[in-house]
């Protein structure tokens, strides 16, 4: 009962706090062929990586920026501090990690969380690994988890890497991801070997701290055939008065009938540019399965693809975006058919209030070699009130006649008689309208372990607060 | 006008899907100006076989019908715009007789309780783009569509649809149903906008497609943006062929697989002709896509 | 009277799991069979094999119908010889009226040209018939029809193309007494004008009553576990499977 309370009463100051800077030294603001040669000798990248930095710039700097979705001109990039490091360096035991950046770990419940059941922790306090653990058992089922620039230099992985990263998602995608190319730091590498089934989650949470600074990992995941995996990105940032930046990348390679479900919670603050890429490439009767909830950021432009490769494969994508004030959220998902028989589903759900705009943007393309594919997708707006926005883009281009593609959306809002029905049964207005959002949000909060749903229920109330009046 | 935008979706998106926009040549050509006061219950029919420029206004509370039978043999470019004061009906019937290049442009204004009841007929063409804009400003004002299209080898159809909802209580329902064969290429662009203010709105598209042949392509796009809390909003989409268990049904009662997606191809346009309530219009249709005595016709 | 259907060693398999292990099963033109056996022994396998649905692989046996091997025959070709199925879930197929496919389907099996007068006139008599509201013919087949009236449709079907062998799945099935008995009207009168054959399937003893049973097969777990004549069928409901099956009889 005394939890219980405690939870209910949650206070928005747990997602909110810092530390004062004092993680060491900034960069030059802009970025230059310097800077990057810097962050270079910095992480003693390898030739091949010096190369891909420098010509990621070129590619950053020829590259005009993106025309569709929320607009970004409060963000200037030039001005972004793209890379912070703490002072500590790699800790694999918990008790070196310097206090105050322990401490805020600890708020966020990660050690806990740790000791409940999470497989290992690979939290990223700015743009360094600073603490990263994997359990003796998952190291001992042959599964990989570290972060991308030490397994970068270990000759086990330097390879596989080497001819994975970027691939997917290469810096010609689009400008942001080509100064992820640039400027990438920090990050997690996952290497699942064949037919190793990891049931327990693995779990990366990591956060922004000091000002301007700009997050730029990027996850790595490969699966081998038959493999299955569940990866947990976890997000929170406390609050700044200048504009920040999240670029990172997740490049996502599923093997044959090889079974992957990556889940983010994203909770940036509000005054964060979260343009980040995710993109699953899923071999013969994989199945790739995304589960997404955006609460944070101020701008966010995020489309995890699915590029369904081989026969039989398979993509699920659970989704849902809550815009509150200030806030313009363009979410959404892209799948694209690419062999005979692929199926992808795809349920979202977006909720605006407070004169926040969410956008829902989709595209489902199935080629013309992807005869007898499937797909089916689904979504769902809610208003809160009429300051706010809520729009609702799909696309779908088909090239083959063998298919069976289909697409429904709703737009709506709480129905007077729901709010009545439920204060009648003696709730407040404003607890009845969280609970009906927090229905609307199940489809989600369903596919989430339980803490994390916990976690996300808590934010919805969070932001249903004074929602009434 | 060289290279002009035409049919731009009211939010741009990825722009590899190709469906932002559109580019053609509108030349000045000479155009047959036409203006259609209508103040009576009345029946018009307009054959189209060069550029024109319409203007209907719509008064008096009347009920009319106007159908533009459009069959030109090369470029051209069909404006019409339309005023219907308030308590007015108007149904206009728009059928795209296989032309080489047409665009089409319709803007239409409506007061209170006026509607506008539109079908839009595509029946092949080379390449036919047709952008409509129904501005339902009045209270009650409300917008119907019924948009079918039969596509072969070598056509090519744009469309982009926008139903402006600024008016309280106003109401929009477009039903598209399509048949795509051979490499034919079509894209529809299907905008519901719940501007703010347009409380007490409902809007509803649902497109459906049938495609006959690997080589078509097919892009569907159907947009609702909102800034009102009360209203109502939904899409949807089917595209392909039936499914496994409704093909085995259709064919356990004697159909092949031809002849199973002919009967359907025919019903889903069907539909849509029979929108159109005017005997002479429906015959003509069905002569033109060799359907037959229209007699003999369910 | 000659074979109109013989089933030799039939199995059938879908997705992987042999469903029929080598049934043989053989009616004579213008008999009436009924087709037993609990929930999951493969009676709706036998019956959907035989009209040919492409969920189920024929992995061994033959099907002969009027003297013609069928086994590899599409489901069309065998509708256009004249065998029907009534389904025991029929499917809604939008954007086509009754009517219409009615019509077009009658024109599929008989391959004659039909007038539109002449066909209305007929369809109008049958649904009196079988007391179906004539609204119904212009309603998009199946679509929002409730359980009854999908059940009805299928018969109307029956008595517009007038198959020469009906297999009925469970079509008696979750109705009430009085869409029973139309159902059971509706039969009777194929029976009187077109003379066909029948294959039945079902649970209720009910429409069994008003007709004359000339054999009844009961499956178990994929195979023919019993046979015999008509009174096997109302032996089986008044005892109930295992006991017929063992031989034990109250």
């Amino acid at each position: 009962m005394n939890e219980k309370t405690q939870i209910q009463d949650i206070d928005r100051s747990l997602y909110d706090f810092r530390f004062d800077e004092d993680e060491g030294d900034f960069l030059d603001n802009g970025i230059t062929p310097e800077i990057i040669s810097e962050i270079s000798d910095e992480k003693n990248d390898p030739d091949w990586m010096r190369e891909f930095r420098q010509r990621s710039l070129e590619i950053y700097r020829r590259t005009p920026m993106v025309k569709w979705g929320a607009s970004i001109e409060g963000l200037d990039v030039d001005n972004i501090v793209t890379y912070i490091r703490p002072k500590t360096r790699m800790n694999t035991d918990w008790e070196d990690v310097p206090e105050n950046i322990k401490e805020t770990f600890e708020r966020l419940g990660i050690p806990q969380a740790e000791r409940e059941s999470l497989a290992g922790v690979g939290a990223q306090y700015d743009s360094e690994l600073v603490y990263h653990n994997v359990r003796e058992e998952v190291a001992q089922s042959g599964v990989v988890y570290t972060d991308l620039e030490s397994a970068m230099h270990d000759p086990k992985y330097a390879e596989i890497i080497k001819s994975h990263f970027m691939k997917l998602v290469p810096p010609t995608d689009h400008k942001f991801a080509a100064l992820h190319g640039a400027v990438w730091s920090g990050g997690s590498f996952v290497y699942v070997p064949k037919n190793v089934r990891l049931d327990i989650p693995l779990q990366s949470y990591f956060r922004l701290n000091a000002k301007g600074a700009g997050q730029f990992e990027h996850t790595l995941i490969i699966l081998e055939e038959g493999s299955y995996l569940h990866f947990i990105e976890g997000c929170s940032a406390p609050k700044y008065y200048e504009a920040g930046l999240h670029a990172g990348c997740v490049e996502l390679y599923v093997g044959k009938g090889a079974s992957l479900r990556y889940s983010t919670i994203e909770n940036w603050s509000k005054n964060m540019y979260n343009l980040n890429t995710k993109r699953a490439l899923v071999e013969e009767g994989g199945k790739i399965e995304w589960v997404s909830g955006s609460f944070g950021s101020h701008v966010s432009y995020l489309y995890p693809m699915s590029i369904l490769n081989g026969e039989n494969a398979s993509a699920e994508f659970t989704g849902i975006t809550f815009a509150g004030e200030g806030q313009d959220l363009d979410t959404g998902a892209k799948i694209v058919h690419n062999a005979p028989n692929t199926s992808s589903y795809m349920n979202t759900k977006s909720l605006s209030k407070s004169g926040g705009k969410s956008t829902f943007r989709s595209s489902v393309v199935v080629n013309q070699n992807a005869e007898g594919s499937k797909s089916s997708v689904n979504c769902e707006s809610l208003m809160l009130d009429s300051i706010s926005r809520s729009d609702t883009v799909p696309s779908i281009v088909v090239k083959t006649d063998k298919c069976d593609v289909g697409h429904e959306a709703k737009i709506g809002r709480i129905s007077d008689e729901a709010i009545f029905y439920l204060t009648s049964r003696g709730l407040s207005e404003e607890e009845a309208r969280a609970l009906i959002v927090r229905g609307f949000a199940d489809n989600v909060s369903k596919e989430l372990p339980l803490e994390y749903a916990v976690e996300m229920n808590n934010l919805i109330g969070l932001e249903m607060h004074g929602s009434v009046g | 006008m060289e290279n002009t935008k035409l049919n731009i979706l009211p939010v741009p998106t990825f722009g590899s899907l190709g469906v932002n926009f559109v580019r053609r040549d509108i030349e000045e050509y000479e155009t047959n100006n036409k203006l259609l006061d209508i103040d009576n219950n009345t029946l018009i029919r307009e054959d189209i076989t060069g550029s024109s420029d319409y203007k209907i206004n719509v008064k008096n509370n009347a009920d009319a019908i106007v159908v533009q039978y459009v069959k030109v043999d090369g470029k051209a470019l069909v404006d019409t715009q339309i005023k219907a004061e308030a308590g007015t009906r108007l149904k206009l019937v728009q059928i795209f007789d296989g032309s080489v290049q047409t665009v089409s442009r319709l803007n239409a204004t409506l007061e209170d309780n006026a509607s506008l009841e539109l079908v839009l007929l595509v029946l092949g063409g080379n390449d036919t783009v047709c952008e409509t804009v129904a501005a339902l400003d009045g209270r009650c004002s409300s917008f119907k569509a019924d948009i079918g299209y039969t596509l072969g080898s070598g056509d090519n159809l744009d469309i982009n649809l926008i139903a402006d909802h600024n008016g309280r209580k106003t109401d929009s329902q477009i039903l598209v149903n399509g048949v795509l064969d051979g490499n034919a290429s079509k894209t529809f662009k299907g905008t519901i906008d719940f501007k703010n203010g347009s409380a007490g709105s409902k809007g509803a598209e649902q497109e459906n497609v049938l495609v006959l042949d690997e080589k078509a392509v097919n892009k569907t796009v159907p947009v609702i943006l909102c800034a009102e809390e009360d209203v109502e909003g939904s899409h949807g989409a089917t595209i392909g062929r039936i499914d496994d268990k409704q093909a085995f049904y259709m064919r356990s009662r004697g159909f092949d697989e031809q002849k199973l997606y002919e009967l359907l191809a025919r019903a889903r346009l069907k539909q849509v002709i029979g929108a159109i309530g005017e005997r002479q219009t429906e015959s003509r249709i069905y002569k033109a896509l060799d359907w037959g005595d229209y007699d003999e016709q369910e | 009277m000659s074979d109109i259907l013989k089933i030799t060693g039939l199995s059938v398999s879908a997705e992987d799991k042999e469903l029929l292990h080598g049934v043989d099963l053989t009616i004579k033109e213008g008999e009436t069979h009924v087709l037993m056996g609990h929930n999951g022994a493969g009676k709706s396998t036998l019956g959907c094999t035989i009209m040919g649905s492409p969920e189920y692989t024929v992995t061994g046996g033959s099907i002969v119908f009027d003297g013609e091997d069928i086994t590899a025959e599409s489901a069309d070709k065998r509708a256009k010889r004249g065998i029907f199925l009534s389904f025991q879930n029929p499917i809604e197929i939008p954007g086509i009226t009754l009517s219409e496919f009615l019509r077009n389907a009658l024109e599929q099996v008989t391959g004659k040209r039909l007038k539109l007068w002449d066909f209305k006139k007929q369809l109008k008599a049958a649904m009196e018939l079988i007391g179906m509201d004539s609204s119904y013919a212009d309603r998009d087949l199946n679509v929002g029809f409730s359980g009854g009236e999908k059940k009805k449709a299928e018969i109307l079907q029956l008595l517009i193309l007038k198959p020469r062998l009906a297999i009925l799945d469970e079509t008696d099935s979750g109705l009430d007494v009085d869409a029973v008995k139309t159902v059971s009207k509706g039969i009777e009168e194929y029976r009187k004008s077109v003379g066909g054959t029948l294959l039945i399937i079902t649970h209720n003893a009910k429409i069994l009553e008003e007709l004359k049973v000339d054999a009844t097969h009961i499956l178990a777990n994929g195979r023919v576990a019993k046979e015999g004549d008509g009174n096997l069928a109302v032996k089986v409901l008044e005892s109930g499977f295992e006991n017929t099956l063992s031989g034990v009889e109250r």
